[in-house]
């Protein structure tokens, strides 16, 4: 049991951190999410030459053969400065499907173009019935001639509007629920049929709602086996899981910080708000639900990394404190900002807005602390 | 970073499961003879009798994963009787400021469990605040003794102790934490009076400790006078580690779930009742990172020799696990919940209230909940307060 990084996970850490302080200050971040399309083209191509597009893929593949434990360690610094660039929707989730459950031709036609960032993938797999159930999948996929049509719509698809292929999880056997019959499909953007409705989120990113209206693919565009889609597709949400559960560590990070920092220098009452012991305790709080989900974010990842029986079960206990320790993390930074603190000149509402949309992704607390007791 | 035990650790989590089972008590054993003999054994194993103090001093000298383990699988089994004053608390300081002389006299003795030591630290009027203490020793005019005059209270064991660690004050410099002298003396001696308090769950446990005119020579004195605040500060660290009880907590809250399980609701159990089992889910997600929290502490000790402020997290957050378990098991007990020790409802439900009500406590010894805040506000977080 070792919880130092090795040389060249230190080296990650070190040039990620790097690239966060040179780039990501709240001025740059505004520049890149107020214009289009929404994240930077220029630093996609930094990130491709740094070498991070390649992390979680075989070295077969053209990938750096890391684990889950490299994307940890880049998400949280991630965290820190609240990168938009569509690392998780096109590497973590998108690229995560494609490595499982891509075929060697449709491996080798598009891992290269991954990895130097000029595909990128979008996962539609959420529905508007499904709420967080990944297996509540009522859209479509028919057999037909040498090919499947595919009918239905997703909701909030992250980086669709940029994305060169979409991942689709569709049903092809089965009832609305069942594990089973679930098959995923890797589908052009740009496939006839196609309709999307883009829009902002509320922290910062885009997604689009997508529709599937008779979308024509052929039997290569499917990921893994036809009807047995599920398995992937809980592997990559919890890949999806992880990481985003390691950007809110990262944002939590300067949460609680920056309110350490306000608060020893905001005067009131003849004092700074540090002296008020009311306060301090509230940040002391704060601090230590940080380092209870950064202790959970190490289980989870490194168990899920050594295939560990019990990932499954600490992960669901992650993405449950993640929910219940980040929101209150993120609320009483606001507070303890007072008015400042719900303003956009500061950063501390940009990390709440981005800490509350993460607990809507893959399953709130509820859901998980749900699962993690079944 | 790996989650992974090593061969050798795994090589070491067996050796210490074949420890324990053969070195397990036998029902119908004389106890005492049994306790020595563990304690002889474990002594011969390289040190598994004091498995915190350092090499030097005779212990094991194990990486934090070893420590892991042993916490681990020590509590699952019934190891003998044991306090923690000498071993856990008397020793680092011993160690680390009392000279040559009194570490061969006393620690031979701590480690063979021949002497019980108590500790002499809050005051009637000194408890959070507990550099504001007044019981006085006074130097003799030819240097040689210590005359201690004052009261101690909510003294664990004292009415067992051989021996008391107490914390006098010597001088009065205006600068509270000043002019604290750290004594030792026998407990068993004229001057000495202890009187028991019965707490909330009906244990004797803790005592007043009326000390008058007791004489005590100067060697009994730990490192410079008027510094004792200083080896005072370190040792709490290590009680705090202890505090945290993590382990223990794992053990009883796979108790809680069995107990919650055998209370039958319907076709079903209380475990299946949604609001109970969220409950209990959501206090096993908080035991599951601290057990993680306290690994990293130790890694980060073992890279940095000390232990560092995180110990207050480990007692923070240890303490209110153990009180939300034994909360819990209340709760389990239903209309049984009255009843304390009477032969009444589940078996299980019959001490519930009893641990219950001394859990209590948890969060006010060894530095209340409050104070441990305070703490790391000004260690970790780096705020200087100018209220005080």
């Amino acid at each position: 049991m070792n919880f130092n990084y090795t040389d060249e996970q230190q080296l990650l850490s070190d040039s990620v951190e790097r690239f966060v302080a040179e780039n990501y200050d709240l001025e740059a971040r505004k520049k890149i999410v107020d214009g289009e399309p929404g994240f930077s083209r220029e630093h996609w191509r930094s990130m491709a030459e740094l070498g991070w597009l390649a992390l979680p893929f075989a070295e077969a593949d053209g990938g750096f053969g890391g684990t889950q434990v490299e994307t940890m360690i880049l998400m949280e610094s991630f965290g820190k400065g609240l990168v938009v660039e569509p690392y998780v929707a096109s590497i973590v989730l998108g690229g995560g499907a494609l490595r499982r459950g891509g075929s060697k031709a449709l491996k080798e036609k598009l891992m290269p173009g991954v990895i130097d960032g000029s595909v990128q993938l979008a996962f539609a797999y959420a529905e508007e019935q499904a709420r967080f159930d990944l297996e509540d999948v009522v859209t479509a996929a028919k057999a037909d001639g040498d090919g499947f049509v595919i009918n239905g719509a997703k909701s909030v698809v992250q980086n669709a509007a940029t994305a060169t292929h979409i991942v689709v999880s569709a049903r092809t056997s089965g009832g609305q629920v069942d594990t089973n019959g679930i098959t995923l499909f890797l589908v052009d953007a740009k496939a006839d049929g196609i309709e999307r409705y883009d829009y902002p989120t509320v922290d910062g990113l885009r997604a689009s709602e997508v529709k599937f209206k008779n979308v024509r693919v052929g039997k290569d565009a499917v990921l893994g086996d036809v009807g047995k889609g599920f398995e992937i597709l809980n592997a990559v949400a919890n890949d999806g899981i992880l990481a985003l559960s390691a950007e809110a560590v990262g944002a939590m990070e300067v949460l609680y910080k920056d309110t350490v920092a306000y608060t020893q220098e905001r005067q009131q009452f003849g004092h700074p708000l540090s002296d008020f012991q009311v306060l301090q305790h509230r940040m002391v709080e704060m601090f230590m639900e940080y380092e209870q989900c950064k202790s959970l974010l190490y289980r989870a990842t490194m168990e899920t990394a050594n295939d560990s029986p019990t990932a499954q079960r600490t992960i669901h206990a992650l993405k449950h404190l993640v929910g219940r320790a980040g929101i209150f993390v993120a609320e009483n930074a606001v507070q303890l900002h007072g008015g400042m603190g719900m303003t956009e000149e500061l950063r501390i509402g940009h990390y709440f807005k981005r800490i509350v949309v993460i607990d809507s992704v893959f399953g709130n607390t509820d859901h998980h602390l749900k699962k993690f007791a079944a | 970073m790996d989650i992974d035990l090593s061969p050798d650790d795994l090589k070491f989590r067996a050796e210490v499961r074949e420890f324990l089972s053969s070195s397990a008590y036998k029902p119908g054993a004389d106890y005492g003879k049994w306790r020595d003999e563990w304690f002889a054994k474990a002594k011969a194993k390289g040190g598994w009798d004091v498995p915190k103090w350092p090499k030097e001093f005779g212990g094991p000298g194990w990486t934090p994963t070893q420590h892991y383990i042993w916490e681990q699988e020590t509590a699952q089994a019934t190891l003998p009787w044991d306090m923690p004053f000498g071993i856990g608390m008397l020793a680092p300081i011993l160690m680390g400021y009392g000279s040559k002389e009194q570490q061969e006299r006393f620690l031979p003795d701590i480690r063979a469990r021949k002497v019980n030591w108590c500790q002499g630290y809050s005051e009637p009027g000194a408890g959070s605040d507990l550099a504001s203490l007044k019981t006085k020793a006074v130097l003799s005019e030819d240097g040689k003794y210590y005359t201690v005059n004052g009261t101690k209270i909510w003294t664990t064991a004292a009415h067992m102790a051989d021996w008391i660690f107490c914390l006098t004050r010597t001088q009065d410099t205006g600068v509270r934490q000043e002019g604290i002298t750290f004594l030792l003396f026998p407990m068993k001696q004229p001057g000495i009076e202890v009187k028991p308090i019965i707490t909330l769950g009906g244990a004797h446990s803790v005592n007043t400790v009326y000390i008058t005119d007791v004489k005590v020579p100067v060697e009994n004195r730990i490192g410079e006078e008027g510094k004792g605040w200083t080896y005072a500060k370190g040792l709490l660290q290590h009680e705090r580690t202890g505090l945290a009880g993590i382990s223990r907590s794992l053990v009883a809250l796979e108790k809680l779930k069995e107990h919650a399980a055998s209370v039958k609701r319907g076709n079903a159990t209380l475990m299946d009742e949604p609001a109970f089992r969220a409950k209990v889910a959501a206090l096993e997600v908080d035991l599951m990172a601290l057990e993680f929290t306290e690994l990293r502490s130790l890694a980060a000790a073992a890279k940095g020799g000390a232990l560092g402020p995180e110990s207050s997290i480990m007692k923070l957050k240890g303490t209110e696990i153990q009180q939300r378990i034994a909360k819990l098991t209340v709760e389990a007990g239903g209309i049984y919940a009255a009843g304390w020790g009477m032969p009444i409802g589940a078996k299980f439900a019959r001490g519930g209230m009893a641990s219950y009500l001394a859990s209590r406590a948890y969060t006010i010894y060894g530095g209340a909940s409050e104070v441990q805040k305070d703490v790391i506000a000004k260690n970790v977080l780096g705020i200087r307060s100018s209220q005080k």
